[in-house]
């Protein structure tokens, strides 16, 4: 799939998830303005687990909203979760969350909207390309983590309904 | 059987289909309960998981991949087994082998008592049905709280799942909210998906939120890091496997494959043959026990996670002994095969399907792990329209491992029965019925005679057998050639041409027949006749597999002497030429025999429009044949199913198109039929709902152009047709034929 313009299908194919897609400024100013943006009202549980710059997200950090260590009765009721990803999948607008000692897992499952923010660098052009040798760069992919593809979903009520047991609402922040 | 007995029938009551009346009760009650329903979602799969697959440029790639791995994880499962055991145990994980059931409830009971669990949640687990995780769970004083929608609602009606992917695919949106309002007694508005759906999180947060032990399934394990592969939609499985601190994952052994990259093979094959997404919601790929820190929401004051890997044999190993059911262990559980079958589409898995396995594929799977062969009685359901086979994603034969628990049977109850033996051995009684065809063709329209054939042969009465030719194929085209001599050959390149005379063909669709051997010789290729010979179908359609292999055998040797000699085999019947290009795989030794034959049979309309490719002079001569006609007929096409399997179901609308015409085409994998099955007493309510999909597309066709013809190339297609809409349909052939 050389050639394409893997940040150009990402964004399509994201969007036909139903998740919300944004492109931000690798710039903490820009992406403490964009985040702060979508993240509603009330605590905001951020977690990151090294993959995005942390650097980027230094401005974020100091809003007194954002909890990284939440308390058991927060960690219960906290709306929306910030995590980084490690990667992005161009033909199906998946990303890959870690679950591992950042709480990425919970912030990214517990909540009732999920902000994740990707380096456009990332970005690779199928799912199995997560297991490549290229991508991996020799190291093995020792981490537990899961692709999300679009809002948490169920059509078991019968017709198709958002907002399950994982977040509705999925916003992707890809930074450019 | 009154109606209304049927609306009292439990499906739980039925879910084990040891006997007959167990089976009939359930096609009964599924019908009139659950059909609605189950169409809508199956065929809403089934229609997306065509688009998705579509979107895989690389998707038969990638199926030959995954049928590698599978096969060669099965073949080293012994050594796959050791070494996964290991990685996990180097990772602070705990491995269990469960030869049983019970073995396996106890293993599990154990740990949830080590760690003075009161409340278990559980994500969707086919295997965990299997095992009877559940009631094991609750008699030991343990609460079980499913957590998938689809569970949680079968958890409150106490029914066994009816789909492999979506148990409760049986249940409309207004059934659901009928169930939680009578059970759940409350005042909350649940009339709507969304409203269901809140009100089932509410519950199951807290569930969550309290869990001590969180039990789920896996898709997929690999044995070089001991990662898990789980796959869903609603992200109870990512809260089951991150809340409590300990996880107990339930495997069978047939889901170790050796490696990790190998996920990559499989993912988006399972979304895509599944429910049809390019990845489901959440695609989870987890090394346990995870480094997330313990959460404790429930209170508890855990310190570490903990991770048991329970592995289920429970009759796995016997199946990988026998050179049958091996073939079931391929399975990746994506549900591909339920969703395409016109069977399921009516019934579901409740009547298709046993205590936990359903569709085709459950067959082999409830034999295999109840070690009871009387269980997978509802293979009788698969009607071998083959429609799974190019939709699996790891190219398993289902059909034929249903015609293997037929046969087996069939063997455990002594000689075949008479119902057998008449649609098994259709070509002595057609020769029979020919001697005198006019007699035959009368005694057969007697209310009388159809009586004695349903209570003797189990042909319902409301079904008539296609009457007999008055003169066979062979008589006709011997008369034809004394007065037509063959055409000169047009093109000095073409192989010679021989028409099959299969049983079918010869002795009840003459005409079809003859229409060909006119088409082809007005366009300049002259035609041979065959001998009339059986070729297997009808006996393999009824388990007679011996009988089939010996039919196929001797035909194979005579047809390749043909081919050998430089003929193609043009094939009207579509359920004869799937035999050659698809099933005398398996019943020939030879695969060389098999190749030869795949290469050189022919539907009539594939072998035109592969002339029409090949001779630029012939495509010149239809377009001179079309030019003349003044007006051009509206078409509506139904493809045979196993047609349409074997690569040749748009041969005709190719064809059509060709010559300038209009097809519209129906969208049903089969017409309900197939062969023997429509015909049979205990099958019929089945057939005739499945008919009235493909009537409904008729008439619909039909409403919006009255002048419309309707083709279909397949017998029972054409009957099923003319018994649902009393309209009479042709033969694309003798179609091409009139307009010649």
């Amino acid at each position: 799939m050389s050639g394409i313009d893997l940040i150009g299908l990402f964004l399509a194919n994201a969007a036909g998830t139903t998740a919300a897609v944004e492109t931000v400024k690798r710039d903490p100013e820009a992406l403490n303005e964009a985040l702060l943006r979508n993240a509603g009202d009330g605590p905001i549980f951020f977690a990151c687990d090294g993959d995005v710059d942390p650097r980027l997200f230094s401005r974020f950090r100091q809003n007194q909203r954002v909890v990284t260590r939440p308390s058991v009765d927060e960690m219960k009721t906290i709306g929306t979760g910030v995590t980084d990803a490690f990667c992005g999948i161009a033909t199906t607008g998946s990303i890959c969350v870690s679950i591992g000692r950042e709480l990425t897992g919970p912030a990214s499952s517990l909540t009732r909207k999920h902000i994740a923010v990707l380096d456009a660098n990332a970005i690779v052009p199928r799912p199995r390309d997560v297991f490549s040798e290229e991508f991996l760069e020799g190291k093995a992919l020792h981490r537990s983590f899961s692709f999300i593809t679009g809002p948490s979903a169920t059509a078991d009520m019968g017709p198709l309904v958002r907002g399950v047991h994982g977040p509705g609402k999925l916003l992707i922040i890809v930074l450019v | 059987m009154s109606e209304t007995s049927f609306n009292d029938v439990h499906p739980r009551e039925v879910a084990n289909k040891s006997s007959k009346e167990s089976l009939r009760k359930a096609i009964g009650m599924a019908l009139r309960i659950e059909s609605d329903a189950l169409r809508l979602n199956t065929q809403t799969f089934n229609t997306n998981r065509y688009t998705a697959v579509g979107r895989l440029d690389d998707y038969q790639e990638l199926k030959d991949r995954a049928r590698q791995i599978k096969e060669s994880s099965i073949q080293n499962l012994p050594g796959l087994i050791e070494r996964l055991t290991r990685s996990i145990e180097a990772r602070g994980g705990k491995v269990f082998l469960a030869r049983t059931k019970a073995e396996a409830t106890s293993y599990i009971r154990n740990v949830c008592r080590s760690f003075d669990a009161r409340l278990v949640v559980k994500a969707k687990s086919i295997t965990s049905e299997e095992i009877g995780l559940n009631p094991a769970l609750q008699d030991a004083g343990i609460e079980v709280a499913e957590t998938d929608l689809a569970e949680f609602i079968l958890q409150v009606s106490k029914e066994q799942p009816s789909h492999i992917v979506a148990p409760a695919i049986h249940r409309s949106r207004e059934r659901i909210s009928k169930l939680f309002k009578e059970h759940f007694n409350t005042a909350k508005p649940l009339d709507t998906g969304e409203q269901l759906t809140e009100f089932a999180r509410d519950i199951l947060r807290e569930k969550f939120l309290a869990a001590d032990v969180g039990v789920t399934g896996a898709n997929l394990v690999s044995a070089d890091e001991g990662t898990i592969l789980l796959v869903e939609s609603e992200g109870n499985i990512r809260l089951t496997t991150q809340l409590p601190a300990v996880h107990i994952a339930i495997a069978g052994i047939e889901k170790i494959i050796p490696c990790k990259k190998d996920f990559g093979t499989f993912i988006e094959l399972l979304a895509a043959s599944g429910t049809g997404q390019p990845l489901s919601s959440y695609t989870n790929i987890l090394e346990p026990p995870l480094d997330l820190p313990v959460l404790n929401l429930n209170g508890r004051k855990d310190a570490r996670r903990e991770f048991h890997l329970v592995l289920i044999d429970n009759g796995r190993m016997k199946m990988r002994e026998d050179p049958d059911l091996r073939e079931a262990l391929y399975c990746v559980r994506c549900s591909a095969c339920m969703n395409v079958c016109a069977t399921f589409q009516a019934v579901g898995g409740h009547a298709f399907g046993g205590e936990c396995y359903t569709g085709g594929i459950g067959g082999a799977w409830t034999v295999g792990t109840s070690g009871n062969l009387e269980e997978g009685r509802f293979a009788e359901l698969c009607t071998g329209c083959s429609r799974c086979v190019p939709n699996c994603p790891v190219r398993i034969d289902i059909p034929r491992l249903n015609t293997v628990i037929k046969e087996r049977l069939m063997k455990s109850e002594g000689a075949p029965s008479l119902e057998k033996r008449f649609f098994g051995n259709f070509s002595s009684m057609a020769k029979f019925a020919s001697l005198a065809p006019a007699l035959s063709n009368w005694i057969n329209g007697l209310s009388p005679s159809r009586a004695v054939l349903e209570k003797f042969a189990g042909v319902d009465r409301r079904r008539s057998i296609p009457p007999f030719a008055k003169k066979t194929l062979a008589r006709q085209y011997a008369v034809y050639r004394k007065k037509n001599m063959p055409p000169a050959a047009l093109y000095p390149d073409a192989r010679k041409l021989f028409l099959f005379a299969d049983v079918f063909t010869n002795y009840q669709n003459a005409g079809i027949g003859m229409a060909a051997v006119r088409v082809f010789e007005k366009l300049g290729f002259p035609v041979a006749l065959t001998r009339v010979m059986e070729d297997g179908r009808s006996a393999q359609s009824q388990g007679l597999l011996e009988s089939a292999r010996k039919s196929a055998v001797t035909l194979a040797v005579y047809l390749k002497k043909l081919i050998d000699g430089g003929a193609d085999i043009i094939v009207a019947e579509p359920s004869v030429l799937s035999m050659f290009r698809l099933d005398y795989a398996k019943l020939l030794d030879a695969n060389d025999v098999f190749s030869v034959l795949k290469a050189h049979t022919f539907d009539p309309l594939e072998w035109l429009n592969l002339s029409a490719e090949r001779y630029p002079e012939f495509r010149q001569l239809l377009e001179q044949k079309v030019r003349k006609r003044a007006t051009q007929p509206m078409i509506f096409y139904h493809a045979h199913c196993q047609l349409k399997t074997i690569g040749a179901g748009e041969a005709a609308p190719q064809f059509f198109r060709r010559l300038g015409l209009d097809v519209e085409t129906s969208s049903v994998e089969c017409c309900g039929m197939a062969g023997s099955f429509g015909y049979k007493k205990e099958f019929y309510d089945i057939s005739r709902n499945i008919g009235s999909d493909l009537g409904r597309q008729i008439e619909k066709s039909v409403q919006s152009n009255a002048a419309v013809t309707v083709l279909a190339s397949g017998t029972s297609c054409r009957e099923q047709i003319h018994d649902e809409l009393s309209r009479r349909v042709e033969h694309p052939i003798e179609f091409i034929d009139e307009m010649l």
